[in-house]
């Protein structure tokens, strides 16, 4: 994780209790989390569960994650972790089937592109989730669903028309070079075939 | 470079068209759960001489990494914190619980939401748990041992 990256300073402030610094960093991360817990065959509330108790997980462990940058990596563990420990207690309330098992599953004919496009959002989720605020929040209203026009997006961003252009550049520089992404991109080549 | 292909987020528009991908196929669930998460930081628990208890064993991993054909009736769970721990056994029935060492004690039930049941360790730290609430809980145990507190789980 870079110098400018907030992340370090909002796990530090969250750990003292700022509950501001605590809801921007799972607002930061709820779409890395909820990502993950989307790769698994759960209902909504099953997803809501788990989801929570990976928060909660999250602030008994904020005073000893001296490394901010192992946070991301906490949170796909511990969510996989908790979300197969919740398809293996579905398991034993229904009728075993032992056609289904409790990897990662997809709806989808092809599961290896399921899986990996899986993969891709959660390196994008995990990148965005640590840029900085300007940075970010700039991003978040260029993607935007419906669209937005700059003008609308400079009101919103306080970032001049003039400078939405070069900041989206930066921003998505920044997003490159952010551990999420280059742990994606570097993966070994023979992932690389299925790609789109 | 191991990587002879081309990357296809050098291109900006390209990265940028994933990256809404990747936010739509979250979004609204995960503005959700967001929300639902900002008051789990009141769990925050600034006592230094409360023992936090892992989850050093669950019956559940078990039965996800061996290739079992029937999942048990009996769910065991351990927690673990030097020099106190806690037993569990989970069925259809109820919770049945072990406090270790043995002695007297008593046992919370905290839910994400606030509530508390709890039930008291007889003199064996034996304790019942009648009902447990949906959703994550964790365990709190008071004995002539020292206090001890849980991780998060469902039971």
């Amino acid at each position: 994780m870079e110098d400018d990256s907030p992340i370090t300073g909002l796990v530090a402030a969250a750990a003292r209790g700022d509950q501001d610094a605590w809801n921007e960093l799972v607002e930061r991360y709820s779409p890395l989390l909820v990502g993950v817990i989307r790769q698994y065959r759960l209902t909504a509330n099953q997803l809501d569960d788990v989801a929570q108790t990976v928060w909660l997980r999250l602030v008994e462990h904020l005073g000893d994650l001296r490394q901010p940058e192992a946070l991301p990596g906490w949170i796909v563990t511990t969510a996989r972790r908790e979300s197969l420990r919740m398809s293996a207690a579905e398991r034993r309330l229904t009728p075993f089937s032992p056609l289904e098992g409790v990897q990662p599953v997809a709806d989808t004919a092809e599961p290896d592109q399921e899986l990996l496009r899986a993969e891709r959002h959660q390196a994008l989720l995990g990148g965005l989730a640590e840029l900085p605020t300007r940075q970010r929040n700039l991003l978040m209203l260029l993607v935007n669903d419906p669209p937005l026009s700059y003008a609308e997006i400079s009101e919103r961003s306080g970032i001049p028309i003039g400078s939405i252009g070069p900041t989206r550049s930066r921003a998505l520089e920044r997003l490159r070079r952010t551990q999420p992404i280059k742990q994606f991109t570097d993966r070994p080549l023979e992932l690389e075939q299925d790609r789109r | 470079m191991t990587n002879m292909t081309p990357d296809p987020w050098n291109d900006d528009q390209q990265l940028l068209d994933d990256l809404a991908q990747a936010i739509r196929s979250v979004a609204p669930i995960a503005r959700t759960v967001a929300e639902r998460a900002e008051g789990a930081l009141s769990w925050l628990t600034v006592d230094e001489e409360l023992l936090f208890a892992s989850l050093s064993f669950d019956s559940l991993e078990d039965e996800l990494s061996a290739v079992r054909s029937e999942p048990g009736d009996t769910r065991t769970m351990v927690f673990t914190a030097e020099p106190l721990s806690i037993e569990l056994e989970i069925n259809p029935r109820g919770v049945l619980g072990q406090v270790v060492p043995p002695g007297e004690g008593e046992i919370f039930v905290e839910a994400a939401d606030g509530s508390v049941l709890s039930a008291a360790a007889d003199d064996l730290g034996f304790f019942v748990l009648p009902a447990v609430p949906e959703g994550p809980v964790r365990l709190r145990c008071e004995t002539a041992t020292g206090r001890l507190v849980t991780h998060w789980v469902r039971l």
